[in-house]
């Protein structure tokens, strides 16, 4: 490109996002997944999904518990994080998350208390409540990486979307795993009951075409856009953050998912679901890592 | 104060590079080990005989339109009725949001007060009627600090009188730090990326259609 170019003294200073922020957002985006599923019985009433109810809002509520930790020890001065609420500028992003983090996590533990009451009526007006609490706790870290518009991975309108997706994959993921866990080891006659991690299965098959055709729209559009854009773009198709991208994201986190799913050798057994399920979280996980070091790794001075 | 807009343009066919600006700001702020308030980025181009050397003094740019306060979730970081951005030490979280916002990179963690800092303008100075310490100290008079609001001000006329650029102004932060004469090759970050090109595992699979188009 530009011939002889060489760069003999420039600052960059160190990335400001470090892992424990991509965590958070893996550990928000899991709850949120988990929320959601538990409202299909105790909101909109369908029976063959009780059993997801109060384990999916006891792991909402203890992964949303641990999620604003990983937040708290990144700060600088961890000690003033009260400052977010008299000082709050309405205008940040992270002041939705202020509100929003503090809702959520309440609302879900009195719908998950009226659940275990067996008062419905209540669980369901608390569970319809904690649907949109549950999309825009974990949408709102979308916004987070998309107004920072000095990050061209980050700045784009898709994100919120992207997060909400690849939430609700990941939500339903370690649902599949939670309730065979719990089939399994916790309760009385300690078998497996497929169907309901056949019904998942089906579901999560579908979200993660969804999660891949909104992949596929990020990366097409970035490709062709400004010069940071595409160098965004081919940060994560052919440099440094390729493997994590291409190989754990895309092949291990949906591409091997999606053919256990879907071939019939492997589809008819259960082992191969939660084979699938374990991976489909690995993957999400570094669809995290990516897009919060990755979307730093780019110069800007 | 109330109509005062204060800028800064620096001259870079005047700038000889020898980094007094940089060494100015080190000093008045006693800036840590690794981080920097201001700093002249060096390129060298081009191949013998026909080579050149730029240079892009690198500070705040205290936009008109900061990102950094847009997102600052305590407004921790403001900015004044004259236009700089400043930061409040006692009320920012170090939550680092305006440094991954920033598209300059002048933002950092400062390892020794654990808050966010940047480029001040030197309002300290300003406000006692003297020039920010880096345009105070540069011996080659590159760099003009003054008022865009005085018509008859020096700045406003050498803005007035010349082809001037900012950086990056697609992001329209509409920053009021302005070039005169800088090359553009050492004003894009990418042309600046260090990045090497490595061989590509999975190019095998999808054949060699993308890192083609990346060598345009
Ligand atoms: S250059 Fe960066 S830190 Fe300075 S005002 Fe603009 S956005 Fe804020
Ligand atoms: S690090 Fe400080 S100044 Fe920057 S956004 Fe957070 S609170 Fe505001």
């Amino acid at each position: 490109m530009e011939s002889g170019l060489n760069i003999i003294y420039n600052v960059y200073h160190t990335p400001p996002l470090e892992f424990p922020i991509a965590v958070y957002f893996y550990l928000t985006g899991l709850s949120a997944g988990s929320f959601l599923l538990s409202t299909l019985a105790y909101g909109f009433g369908i029976e063959k999904f009780k059993p997801l109810g109060l384990l999916g809002v006891s792991l909402a509520v203890i992964l949303l518990i641990l999620a604003p930790i990983n937040l708290i020890i990144d700060l600088e001065q961890p000690m003033r994080f009260w400052h977010l609420f008299p000082y709050l500028n309405m205008k940040s992003p992270i002041t939705y998350g202020t509100f929003l983090l503090s809702l959520y996590p309440l609302n879900a533990i009195i719908y998950g208390y009226f659940m275990y009451k067996k008062n419905y009526r209540l669980t369901k007006i608390f569970g319809f409540i904690g649907i949109p609490l549950a999309i825009s706790v974990h949408g709102y870290t979308g916004f987070i990486l998309a107004l920072s518009k000095a990050r061209a991975l980050w700045n784009t309108a898709l994100m919120p979307f992207l997060f909400l997706v690849s939430a609700m994959v990941s939500g339903i993921a370690m649902m599949m795993i939670a309730v065979a866990i719990k089939q399994r080891y916790f309760s009385e006659d300690k078998h497996i009951h497929d169907n309901i991690i056949f019904d998942l299965g089906k579901i999560l098959n579908m979200t993660i075409f969804l999660d891949l055709f909104l992949i596929l729209s990020d990366i097409l559009v970035l490709q062709t856009a400004d010069t940071e854009a595409h160098h965004a773009a081919m940060l994560i198709l052919t440099s440094d953050f390729s493997p994590m991208f291409l190989g754990v994201e895309i092949i291990i986190g949906s591409f091997i998912p999606l053919m256990l799913f879907n071939i019939p050798m492997f589809k008819k057994r259960i082992g191969f679901q939660i084979a699938a399920a374990i991976l489909v979280m690995i993957g999400i996980l570094a669809m995290r890592y990516v897009m919060v070091i990755g979307g730093q790794s780019i110069p800007l001075s | 104060m109330a109509n005062i807009r204060w800028g800064i343009v620096i001259d870079l066919r005047r700038c000889v590079g020898c980094h007094t600006c940089s060494v100015a700001c080190k000093s008045e702020f006693l800036v840590p080990l690794s981080v920097y308030r201001q700093w002249v980025k060096v390129i060298e181009k081009g191949q013998y005989p026909n080579v050149s050397r730029s240079f892009l003094p690198s500070m705040c740019n205290c936009c008109e339109n900061p990102i950094c306060v847009h997102n600052c979730p305590t407004q921790a970081t403001f900015k004044r009725e004259d236009g700089i951005v400043l930061q409040d030490p006692h009320r920012c979280i170090g939550c680092k949001y305006c440094i991954a916002s920033c598209p300059y990179d002048v933002r950092y963690a400062d390892p020794m007060k654990r808050i966010v800092q940047k480029c001040t303008w030197c309002h300290h100075r300003i406000d006692t009627g003297l020039e920010p310490a880096c345009v105070n100290a540069c011996p080659s008079f590159a760099m003009t600090f003054g008022d865009l609001n005085d018509p008859e001000s020096r700045i406003s006329k050498v803005l007035a009188s010349n082809a001037v650029q900012v950086l990056k102004p697609e992001k329209d932060t509409r920053p009021h730090v302005y070039y005169i004469g800088a090359d553009e090759v050492a004003m894009r970050a990418i042309g600046g990326a260090n990045r090497k090109e490595k061989p590509v595992w999975w190019l095998w699979v999808m054949g060699n259609f993308v890192k083609k188009e990346h060598k345009g």
